[in-house]
């Protein structure tokens, strides 16, 4: 298993705006612009898969996200990875775009596929791998 | 903290005809898997159907709810072995 296999996508959080109250960042967030939600878009329009999981591919954080991985490692697939830790902003804004409240999440296309139980489920019957063609 | 049997009555008072059956997984009352059976679920993709069931619980997904592991069928679906 290479180690390369994935992409990982950095997702640094921008900085705050100049005179951003210093309270209660998710609800200041709806009423500008919303630069998390946008390189979220972005990341899903530029990568055939992607996984927003939580954890590394290499070092998942959670048994549902290992469990992604390692179906979609079992399959060959290529994929880009988020890791969703690395700033509560990014679960929050995901969901918010995806309509989907849990973690893992992968999109091919740039449409939602599933969580594990859907990935998991589509693997087993031979869905999935058509879906990543 | 919810119960398995307290997340299956709130299934189905939500989801009118459908019929859950729900485990606690750890014994924690925190992760649950839910088998749920619908109706309402035919015709509408897998995506939708999760969504059908995680919109009951809204923000409690994620939050007292840390995982709600779900697989939907419709009354005429014969479940994989």
């Amino acid at each position: 298993m290479s180690a390369n296999q994935f992409d990982p996508v950095p997702m640094a959080p921008p900085q705050p705006a100049a005179g951003a109250a210093p309270s209660s960042p998710a609800v200041a967030a709806e009423d500008r612009a919303n630069p998390i939600r946008d390189a979220i878009a972005e990341a899903i329009s530029e990568h055939k898969v992607i996984l927003f999981m939580k954890g590394t591919p290499d070092a998942p954080a959670c048994g549902f996200s290992a469990r992604t991985v390692a179906i979609l490692q079992s399959l060959d697939t290529p994929f880009a990875a988020v890791d969703v830790l690395g700033d509560p902003r990014i679960r929050h804004e995901l969901s918010a775009l995806s309509n989907w409240p849990t973690i893992p999440q992968l999109f091919v296309d740039g449409e939602l596929v599933g969580g594990c139980d859907i990935v998991t489920e589509m693997f087993e019957s031979g869905e999935l791998e058509q879906a990543l063609q | 903290m919810p119960s398995a049997e307290h997340i299956k009555q709130r299934i189905e008072a939500a989801i009118p005809g459908s019929s859950a059956e729900v485990e606690d997984l750890t014994g924690g009352g925190d992760h649950f898997r839910a088998l749920v059976t619908a109706e309402a679920f035919a015709g509408r993709s897998r995506i939708e159907q999760h969504r059908l069931v995680y919109e009951v619980f809204g923000a409690e997904i994620g939050g007292p709810i840390h995982a709600l592991t779900l697989k939907t069928l419709t009354p005429d679906t014969i479940p994989a072995p």
